[in-house]
This record gives C-alpha cells, structure tokens and sequence, in this order.
C-alpha cells in the first residue's frame, strides 16, 4: 500500500511536471517571434530551476520554497530589473514596437498612385446591427460584389469582398437580412468615416465611394494601391514610392523629407531619461515640488494621526471611565473602512458647490466675510485636504498601537514617578513617553513607508491636482511621486512615457531603500536601549 | 458638596469624554452620512442631516439595474479575484514557511534576509514594468496577459508572498519541535508531518494571514486599474471610482449605496480580526 502510494506520488509528479514543460517549451518559439527576449530568459530560468529541483532529490528544501519563490521571482524581483532597464530606453507612445515590428507595420501601409483610379460603378452602402458599414459594389452583372467596408489599418487582416449575384432579383437592387440601407443623406452625414473605408476586392484593389448621389445608388470607384514603404536593409533605409523619397534612421524614427514617420521604435537611450529628469526645467522644478511634498505629506500624514490617535488613547487609558469600549469601536472604524471608499466618499463631501463640509462651515464663511474655500480646486486646500482625510484615516491604527503600548508599560514606574513628585504632565514626558517611542518608533517609520507611497488615498481623493501650470508633463500640487509616475506612464494626456516614469520609479526604489536602511539602523538602536532597562 | 463632586468628575472624567465624543464625531460622521444617504428618499450631498426623511432601498435596486454600471459584476469579480490569489498566497507561504522553520539548508538565514528586503519594496513600485511585462505576454498567451483576471491573481500571488511566508515562519518557529521530531521516530515523512501536525497548529496564523491578504487585495486600486480595461471585468475599487463622476450630478444615493455594499463586508472583517490584524501586523514591522 505504502509502495502504491509512493508510486502515485511519483506519477502525479512526473505529470505535472510533464504539463509544465510542455507550457514552458510552448512558449519559448512565442517568445522568439516577439523578440521579448526578457520574457524568455525569464521562461527559461524557471523551467531550469523547477526541473532540477523537482527531477532530482538533491534539494529537499527547495521543493517547499520555489513555488513561492517564482511568484516573487517573477512579478517583484524581475519588474524591478526591467524596471530599471525600460529606465534607460525610450519606450513611449510612438515607440512601443522593436524596430523589425515597426518596419513591418511600415511595409503595410498602402498609397493610390493617381493614374490607378478607374472604373465606376454603382455602390450601395449598408449598416449592420452593430453599426459597421458594409458595401455592395455592383461592377457589373457578372461581378456584383459584397464585404465589410474596412479602414487601412485593418486592411490587411479582412477577408476579401465575395460574390453574391443574389442581391439584385431582376436588376433590383434587394438588401439582405440583418442589414439596414443608408439613405444618400444618412450617406452625407457620415462621409468622412465613408471616405476612409474600402471594400477589399484583391491583394492590390480596393472599392472606394467616390460621389454620394441623395436619389438613388451612389457611384464608387476601384482603385490600385501599392505598398507605400519598402525596406532596404542593406542601407537600413526606407524608401517611400509615392514620392520616391530616401528615409534615412534618425535615431528612433524613419525621416521622410524631413518628417518623423510614425511608428518608431523602442531604443536603448543610456541616460536620457535621468537627464531629463535633472536638468529640463520643466520637468526638473515639478519634480522637485513633487519630491518635497511626498516627504511632507508622509512626514505630516504620520505626525498628524499619531497626535490624535496618541491623545485618544491617553485620555481612555483611565480607569473607571464609562464608555471605554463603546469610544473604541467608533474609532476603529475609519480603519476598516477600503480606503478606495473612504477617499471617494471624502472627495464628495469636500466638493467646493454641493459638499456637505462647505455647507457647515457657510455660517463661519459669513462671520468671518470670506469667500467659501475651493476645496481641492487649490493648492493650499488640496494639500490640507489629503492631510486632513489621511488623519481621518490613520487615526485608529496609531490609537489601537499606542493603547496596546500604553498598556503594556509598568504601572510601578508611574507610581515611583508619583512618589518622587512628579506631577502628571511630567511624568508623561519623562517616562511614559520615551517608553512608548521604544516600541511605537518602528511602526512610525512603517507607517511613513506606508503613506511615501499611498497612492490610493491620492489618486481617488485629489487625483493629483490642482494642476501645477507651466510644466512640460502633467502633474498636480498633491501629487506624489508614485502618483506622478502614474501619470507619466498611464493617464497623463501626453502619451504612455514608460521610459520617463521608469526613472522616477527607479528614484522611489532609492529613496525607498534610505528610508528601510535608516529604519533598521534606528530599531537596532532601540532594542539596544530596551535591553538595558 | 453636590457641585463639588461634580466638578471633581469634570476635573477626573468629564473632560476625557468631551474630546473623546468630539473625536466620535470626526470619527463617525462620514460613515453615518453616507449610510443614511444611502437609505434616504432624497438623497443628497448638502444634507447635513443624518436622520433621513423617509426610508428606500430605491438606490439599491437602481445600482443592480443599471447596465451601465455593472456593480454586482465588478464585486463577483472581486471577489473571484481576492479569493483565489489569497488562498494560493496562504498556500505557497505556508510551505516556504515550513522549510524555513522546520528544515535545515544552507542558505536559509540569507533566504529569510532576502525576503525581508524584498519585502521593503511594494510590489506596486514596479507597476510600469508590470503592465509592460504583461503587455508582451498578452502576445504570447493572451489568455494571462494584461485586461485578464488570471495575469492579476498572479500578479497579487508575487505581492506579498514573501511577507506572509516570514509572518507564517515566525508562528511557527513557536510550535515545539519534539512535536515533529517524535512524529519522524515514528517513522512519518516530511510531508506527513507538515499536513498532520505543523499546518494545522498553524492554523490561527494562517486565518489572520488570509484574512491580511484578501482585504489587502480587494482594496487595491493601482494594480486592478492598470491591469483591467473591460468595464465587464473591472473590481470595485476601479469600478467605484467612475460611478463617482466628478460634477456629482449624478445620484448621491446610488453613490452612497455603492460605498456601502462596497465597505460593509471588509468593515466587518475588520473588525471581528482587529485584534490578530493588528498584532500581526505589529508583530510584522517590529521584525521586518
């Protein structure tokens, strides 16, 4: 029986390894036709690893970690090192392909050469339930042609027009089943996208619309294209047909007659990034209003929350005072509460026209005569605001540590203070303090970490804004740094600046690093200090 | 005398319950706003009343309605998403855990090291190289690249790994090894011995872990908002955010009723487990 089972386990084994390499050896040709070469050295050093570790017997140990550890390999450790490759390359809308893709979505473009444009005929145009246009093109009546009228860029992923003498019955034009006609004024309202489309007929014909009649069926016209790009690679240029022009490479692009032809490719740049960073002044002085503020906003966020959280519990830690559970479970609360809904929430009640916070505070605005304050719609207001909302926020965790601290100092050393002569204040200062900053003082640091980086809070609270005008890059008076290269590679209005966004990440990982090294020396420190109470 | 007694207890109690109730107030005020809204007929922002005239459930109704607003598709998929990436986090970690507490082998102390630095970095530090990394395995198995649900659970899995193996470690560094050791003179395997006595001894740890993670996951934004573009497959988190446009002319109540689907169930989690939640989470930064 025991042998039995051994041998199961050994099968399921072997079959589930089988599986994995048979994964792994699929993916190895797909990661050469995409020149991903990061991807496949990554494929291949993990299917090393698991076949060694699990095909001999030599490395009992790693048999329980490596599961874990190629999720932390693959999606923590390795972004990183990408990370900090991606930092000095130029990947950027416009230059997201490698060069060979870019050359061959190049080759497929097409252009008309003006003596190619032929044969008229009558066109019909149809629409189908998901509103895609369709086009009939009635040659003749042995070539009564049928398709989806497609843009360039799909051009070459459509099938080719079909054939079907069935839509005419006795040379009247019958539309089919499923599809609506469009009327020559629906056809007039919608001509720009009609210019666009053609109805593929062969490799190089296409059937273009060219005059919109409002009674009756419209005139097409076939046309000739051919491909507008060639590459030569012995002279790494392009050459564009239409006007015969020679495309030299200028560093990340193909120049026609002195225009950048789109799309580019994505290059190794060295430091440019790190030097735009530095020395652009438009970049630099946002970066720099970016970098202050991520400090202080953590400094603050942690200051702020500490005070309160620290006078709540010293207040409750008084015994015989009513109530005491009561006031804990209330101010738990904001601390369970997803912060995605907090900041939200927050965000409503603070609106400037409708929030309930302005309507309060709208007696105060009139004693004091000034105008209601624009929150978040100012720097000042957006900055206090995100202050204001991550107090809210953090309150409850420094309260529920400070309380489990407060509770855990001797109350002899209290009463011996008392004896002395302390009075209350003094004592607080002198002793409880200093022993709670023992074993609260690492989760500060913790929770420092914590907001340096809270982008949640940031991004749904303020997103970032006000604006911060005159710079090169979109950026806003609250953002921090996590958020400004949110903004930079995904959502900022000026393209995907992945490149950009990957050296001021590389700067958050540095100043990261300060911060856990800093902290490890401090709480070493500690301990040395509580171990000689 | 009496007034005397009574300033005695202003002077001893009554002025702690006057800031703690101010505090109440900060406290609780943006929960209480937003759940009333959420049942009130007329459900707006400059209300300021917190006892609602007249009782509805219209703004619930609405948000399960509305197929412009998937709501209830955007929590199954949290859920869905939450769940698995938790379980297997748990899953992976506890059996690194067992090896780093119970194995011998060169290397452990400079593993469990490394893991600790790791762990300094939040995983979503790297979100541009993650969605670029998920940008080119969309080409090369579409089916966990970037906008599916399984390239985030995967994502989620690496997170946060390593933290909760050392966490799990830590727990069970305290489970005595005569346990295990009297089990192997018997004769039990490796294996034997970790899913018969070492897992579940550890089982309280290992439900506060779970517990860390699922509420950790399901409160992600920046991960979920890179990673999920189709509308039919976004969480909550992403979801939400477009369900508060910015002019908030739209429907308070639908507003408020979508917080608090949103936040009840994680608000309770948290705080049946606040105790473990916050003890682990102590015990965690005081050794990491």
């Amino acid at each position: 029986m025991i042998y039995l089972s051994m041998t199961l386990s050994k099968i399921s084994r072997y079959v589930l390894l089988a599986i994995f390499n048979a994964l792994i050896v699929y993916t190895i040709p797909l990661a050469l036709t995409f020149e991903s070469w990061f991807f496949l050295s990554l494929t291949l050093v993990i299917g090393i690893l698991v076949n060694v570790v699990y095909f001999t017997d030599r490395f009992q140990p790693m048999k329980w970690i490596l599961p874990g550890m190629i999720f932390m390999i693959s999606f923590v450790v390795f972004p990183a090192i990408y990370n900090t490759f991606v930092s000095f390359t130029n990947w950027s809308t416009g230059h997201i392909l490698t060069k060979a893709q870019a050359i061959s979505v190049l080759e497929d473009r097409v252009f008309t050469p003006d003596d190619q444009k032929g044969l008229e005929f009558e066109m019909y145009i149809l629409q189908d339930q998901d509103l895609k246009f369709y086009y009939v093109a009635n040659l003749d009546s042995d070539n009564i042609l049928f398709g989806r009228a497609v843009s360039d860029d799909e051009i070459f992923s459509t099938s080719y027009a079909t054939h079907e003498p069935s839509l005419f019955i006795n040379g009247e034009f019958s539309i089919p089943d499923g599809f609506y006609q469009l009327s020559g004024k629906e056809q007039i309202a919608n001509s720009t996208t009609l210019q666009e489309l053609s109805l593929v007929i062969d490799q190089n014909t296409r059937a273009q619309l060219y005059k919109i009649s409002v009674f009756g069926a419209s005139t097409g016209r076939l046309t000739s294209t051919s491909q507008l790009y060639t590459y030569d690679e012995l002279n790494d240029v392009l050459i564009n047909n239409a006007t015969n022009s020679i495309c030299p490479v200028i560093k990340d692009n193909f120049e026609c007659d002195g225009n950048e032809i789109e799309p580019g490719w994505r290059v190794y740049v060295g430091g440019e990034n790190y030097r735009k960073l530095f020395s652009s002044q438009r970049i630099r002085g946002p970066l720099n209003i970016v970098t202050k503020w991520t400090f202080q906003f953590a400094l603050l966020s942690v200051i702020f929350s500490f005070a309160v959280g620290l006078l709540l519990s010293v207040i409750l830690n008084k015994d015989g005072l009513k109530f005491q559970r009561i006031y804990r479970s209330v101010f738990i609360l904001p601390y369970a509460i997803p912060a995605f809904v907090s900041a939200l929430v927050w965000k409503g009640l603070l609106n400037p026209d409708y929030g309930v916070i302005n309507s309060w505070l709208g007696p105060l605005y009139e004693i004091l005569d000034v105008e209601p304050v624009k929150w978040l719609k100012t720097k000042e207001s957006a900055r206090s605001a995100v202050l204001l909302v991550n107090t809210w926020l953090g309150f409850p965790y420094m309260f529920l540590i400070t309380t489990g601290a407060l509770q855990s100092i001797p109350k002899e050393l209290i009463e011996a203070a008392k004896v002395d002569g302390a009075t209350g204040l003094q004592s607080f200062w002198r002793i409880t303090f200093p022993l709670l900053m023992v074993s609260i003082s690492p989760l500060l640091i913790g929770s420092f970490a914590f907001n340096f980086n809270n982008f949640t809070l940031i991004f749904l609270l303020s997103g970032g804004g006000p604006p911060i005008v005159g710079s090169e890059v979109s950026v806003g008076w609250t953002d921090i740094l996590i958020s400004f290269t949110y903004k930079l590679a995904i959502s900022g209005g000026r393209g995907n600046l992945f490149g950009l966004a990957s050296s001021v990440t590389i700067i958050i990982f540095a100043l990261v690093l300060i911060i856990s090294a800093i902290s490890f020396r401090y709480t070493k420190r500690l301990e040395r200090i509580y171990g000689n109470i | 005398m009496e007034t005397f007694k009574f300033f005695n207890w202003v002077k001893e109690y009554g002025w702690r319950h006057f800031v703690a109730l101010i505090f109440v107030t900060f406290a609780i005020y943006p929960i209480l706003f937003v759940v009333t809204n959420s049942v009130a007929d007329f459900a707006n922002l400059t209300n300021s009343k917190l006892i609602p005239e007249g009782f509805t459930l219209k703004h619930f109704k609405l948000l399960s309605s509305d197929p412009l607003v998937p709501y209830f598709k955007w929590l199954y998929n949290t859920y869905k998403v939450a769940l698995i990436a938790a379980i297997f986090n748990v899953f992976l970690g506890t059996l690194a855990a067992y090896a780093f507490s119970r194995l011998q082998f060169k290397g452990r102390r400079a593993s469990l090291l490394t893991l600790v630095i790791v762990q300094m970095f939040p995983s979503f530090l790297a979100f541009v190289a993650i969605y670029l990394l998920f940008f080119q395995i969309s080409d090369i198995a579409p089916f966990m690249g970037l906008g599916t649900h399984f390239g985030l659970i995967l994502v989620y899995l690496g997170g946060s790994i390593g933290f909760n193996s050392w966490l799990i470690k830590g727990f069970m560094d305290t489970i005595s090894p005569s346990l295990d050791e009297a089990a192997k003179v018997d004769g039990a395997t490796e294996y034997q011995i970790f899913r018969r006595i070492i897992a579940p001894l550890s089982r309280p740890i290992l439900v506060v872990i779970f517990v860390i993670t699922f509420i950790g996951i399901y409160s992600d934004f920046i991960l979920a908002a890179i990673f999920l573009k189709d509308k039919n497959l976004w969480t909550v988190a992403v979801g939400i955010n477009t369900v508060f446009i910015d002019d908030f002319n739209a429907d308070w109540g639908v507003i408020a009723a979508s917080s608090v689907i949103a936040a009840t169930p994680i608000a309770v989690l948290f705080i049946f487990f606040q105790k473990q939640i916050t003890g682990g989470l102590t015990a965690g930064s005081v050794k990491g």
